[in-house]
Parts: C-alpha cells; sequence; structure tokens
C-alpha cells in the first residue's frame, strides 16, 4: 500500500487557509503509528501533536488498577494533544494507536505559536474541541445505558468515518480495553455482527460488510457524535 | 454592626484585571437561580452563567426522557462554554442543581468580551481542560465503579461545589444523576447512612464523615479535585 504523503489526507489540516498550510507544511513530519503503540501517557508532557492520516488513537481514561476506558477516538478529522493549547501542561488520558497508519505531527512548540496568532486555525482547533467534547460526554453516557453489542457498532462506525477505508487493524483484546468491558463480552458481539454478516473479522482485521445495516443497530450515540462533527467541522469532514 | 459578608465571587471573573472590571460588571446581572431550572438546552445559547455559589449539571441527552450527568459546575467555571469555542449552540442540558446566586451575560456581549478580554479567554480556556478532564473521569467512572462509589463521589463533589455538607435531593434525582434505577442508589445510600457516613431524611442528605466519604468514593473524585487544585500536575 502507498504511504499517504499528502497533509491534506487529514481533514483539519486540509481545512487550514492555504497561507498557513503552506507554512505548517515544512515542519509536518509524517510518522508511523504500530498497533498499540502510545502517542501520550497520561500526565506526561506532550513534545508533540499527531494530526493522522490513516491511523486512529485512542483517547483512554486509564484507573488507577490498571483497567482503561475509551473516552473517544482521533482520525484523519482531528488531532491528538488539544490540551496543550487549551492550558493544560500535561494531559489527563492516555493516547494508544487502535488502528495502525500514519500521522503527520508537529511541535507543540511550534503549534502553540500559531495558535495564539489567533484566525483561521484557533477558530478550526477551538471548534474541533467543541466537537471532541460532544463525543466524550456522549461515551459517558453509552458507557452507561447502551450494550455492548451497540457500543461496539458506535466504535466501528465512529472509526470507519476516521480512516480512508473501511478495514480497521486491531485485535479483540484492543477493543474490549476500549470500551472497557472483557474479551469475552466483545467476542460474543462481534460473532453476532460477523453471523449476521455486517463485518467480517479474521486475524486482526476488521471490515465492515453493511454499512447501512450496522447503522441501524447501533446507538442514538453515534448519530449524535456525527452530527456534531458534521456540523461543526464541515469541511473537516466532508466525505 | 455587623460586618456585611463580602460577596463570594466566580473563580473565572476574579482573574480579570482590575482595569477591565468595571466594563465587565455592567455585562454581568446578578440573578438568584432555584432548584430544577433549566440554564441551558441543548441548543442555541442565549445566555452564559458564572456561578457564585448555586451548582449546576451538565446533562447530555438521550432519546426516552433519559440524561446523565456528564459534569458539575460550580464557582470555579460556567455555563455556555461552546460559546468561548467559536459554537453558537449547547451540546448538553445545563440544570440547577444547588439553588443559588449567579452572574448572567447575553450571549453577543459575551463573544464581544472574548476578543476584548485575552485574560478571560485563557482562563476560560483552561476551565475548558479541566470540564474536559471531569467528563472524561466521568467516562470511565460510568463504565467501572460501583454505585456506592459513585455516589459518594457525587455527594463530595456537590457538596465541595456547595461549600456545604448539607445536600438535598431525592433517591430519585440522584439516580437520574448517576444514570442507576432507584433501587441500587436506595441501597447504596443506606449503606452509607449504617455506616455513619451520611444522615438522609426527606429530601436532605447531610455529609457527617466526609474523610470516610472519600475513602469509599472511587479514586475518580480525588484525580478531578486534584486536578482542579492543580491543573498542570
Amino acid at each position: 500500500m502507498p504511504t499517504p504523503r499528502i497533509p491534506s489526507l487529514n481533514k483539519l489540516l486540509a481545512a487550514l487557509p492555504r497561507d498557513i498550510h503552506e507554512r505548517l507544511l515544512p515542519k509536518l513530519e509524517l510518522v508511523p503509528l504500530k498497533l498499540g503503540a502510545s502517542v501520550y501517557e497520561a500526565g506526561g508532557k506532550q513534545p508533540y501533536v499527531y494530526f493522522p492520516t490513516d491511523a486512529i488513537v485512542s483517547l483512554l481514561y486509564v484507573m488507577k488498577d490498571g483497567a482503561s476506558a475509551e473516552i473517544a477516538v482521533v482520525g484523519n478529522e482531528g488531532l491528538v494533544g488539544i490540551a496543550l493549547f487549551m492550558g493544560g501542561e500535561t494531559t489527563p488520558s492516555r493516547a494508544v494507536v487502535q488502528s495502525a497508519g500514519h500521522a503527520y505531527r508537529l511541535s507543540s512548540k511550534r503549534l502553540k505559536v500559531e495558535f495564539e496568532a489567533g484566525g483561521a486555525l484557533q477558530h478550526l482547533l477551538l471548534r474541533y474541541t467543541q466537537a471532541l467534547i460532544t463525543q466524550m460526554a456522549q461515551t459517558a453516557v453509552c458507557n452507561r445505558h447502551h450494550s455492548i453489542e451497540q457500543q461496539l457498532c458506535r466504535w466501528l462506525l465512529l472509526s470507519a468515518d476516521r480512516l480512508p477505508t473501511n478495514v480497521l487493524t486491531m485485535t479483540q483484546e484492543l477493543i474490549a480495553n476500549m470500551l472497557g468491558v472483557r474479551r469475552e463480552g466483545v467476542t460474543e458481539a462481534a460473532g453476532k455482527l460477523q453471523d449476521a454478516r455486517l463485518i467480517n473479522y479474521s486475524r486482526g482485521r476488521i471490515t465492515i460488510l453493511d454499512r447501512p445495516k450496522l447503522e441501524r443497530r447501533v446507538c442514538e450515540c453515534y448519530a449524535v457524535v456525527k452530527s456534531e462533527f458534521d456540523r461543526l467541522l464541515p469541511d473537516a469532514i466532508a466525505r | 454592626m455587623q460586618a456585611v459578608a463580602k460577596p463570594r465571587s466566580n473563580a473565572l471573573l476574579s482573574e480579570v484585571p482590575q482595569k477591565e472590571r468595571a466594563r465587565l460588571a455592567r455585562l454581568l446581572k446578578p440573578v438568584s437561580l432555584t432548584f430544577g431550572e433549566v440554564l441551558q438546552e441543548a441548543q442555541l445559547i442565549k445566555h452564559v452563567y458564572f456561578p457564585v455559589d448555586c451548582l449546576v449539571s451538565l446533562f447530555a441527552p438521550l432519546r426516552d426522557n433519559v440524561a446523565v450527568e456528564v459534569g458539575l459546575v460550580g464557582s470555579e467555571g460556567m455555563v455556555g462554554v461552546p460559546l468561548a469555542l467559536g459554537v453558537s449552540t449547547s451540546s448538553v442540558r445545563a440544570v440547577v442543581q444547588g439553588a443559588g446566586s449567579a452572574l448572567r451575560m447575553g450571549a453577543a456581549a459575551f463573544q464581544r468580551e472574548l476578543d476584548l478580554n485575552p485574560v478571560l479567554t485563557t482562563s476560560i480556556h483552561r476551565y475548558i481542560h479541566l470540564l474536559m478532564c471531569q467528563v472524561t473521569q466521568t467516562a470511565a467512572c460510568n463504565a467501572y465503579h460501583s454505585i456506592e462509589a459513585r455516589c459518594a463521589r457525587w455527594l463530595l463533589m456537590t457538596s465541595d461545589r456547595m461549600r456545604s455538607d448539607k445536600v438535598e435531593l431525592t433517591h430519585e434525582y440522584l439516580a437520574r444523576m448517576l444514570g442507576v434505577r432507584r433501587v441500587g442508589v436506595t441501597v447504596a445510600a443506606g449503606n452509607l447512612q449504617r455506616q455513619g457516613v451520611i444522615a438522609y431524611s426527606r429530601g436532605h442528605i447531610t455529609i457527617l464523615e466526609p474523610k470516610k466519604l472519600e475513602k469509599i468514593a472511587c479514586e475518580c473524585y480525588g484525580l478531578v479535585k486534584a486536578r482542579y487544585e492543580n491543573p498542570d500536575g
């Protein structure tokens, strides 16, 4: 598969006006993100922010006993590291690659300079922040109210929306960690979706076969999050 | 003569430099908010609120009239943060959870003020970061922790923000807050009462042993509190 080398593959970068885009271009560095790799640790410093192109990064909250729960997914519609420009020097969550791919990284210092200059970049990143808050709040509700199968459908659809393909490279164990449920629960839910031919799962690859049917099974949380992203970041999300 | 109590303020506003305060004061209207009052539906924002000694719950609405609390706002914060992110509608519902006073500002005036007042803008962005930490914690907490631990956390967070060891609420309300069935809350509150940690009577909960309650609460309480006290920690 060819390596994506065009920063426009990240929709936030693509939505920037040309002058900012050109100014940032030489500062952006394409890096591979390996499955399961940690981009940030909770409470750690953030030397870089990441604009994923064909990778998905999960923001996870890690409990004292090591258990973790996913609070948001970030893919080609966003960036990882918003705590930086919101004035928190460290991030409260752990950021882990949950679907392997690439991201453009930019030094935090550089991003801060651009952000503080105001204008289109600041405007875009703040709107992205609001969309992310909605995603986090909806995840809090979903974790409480909806079945594992519904959560899995939500997770698959949100992830697929953030990838250029309908194939997710990942393991069930990772999904279980993401959803904060036991592995068997995910295996059972994924098995049902596979039997109904909505997805195909083999050797760490999940392929979405029937998107409309998946959308019918998912809880409302997916639509709430999607419509908020579509509304707040129309240029960044238009597919 | 009795000393007049110094009015409590809102942390975001108190960081504003002296020279900006007179203009800001003209835009702020003191309002008295009652329990259960809806300040904001998940729609267009008309006003922002800076709580002084009231407490506001943020709910993510679901169909079927179910809503789950995702955040609590007191004098450390504000209601209407989407405006500070350049977004004119709210995705959450804001309901007064503890009666008291707040300062209210019109949405348009607030947006103009943000352009004029970089100190305010920076402290609000910082607050949004903390609010996101709270929402994050709630998402994880909802997935993992027992009703009793969550109940304890909620009582402590409410009591901190109300600066009072008395919290007014019914089991039904608390159940709605925590997104669980009422019977679950009744059992959890009963356990807390038997241990002598709280006293419950007719819609009033009194925290008798805050230290013990902190031990029963899940880790989420201490973590969010520590972060509010030291945002970079």
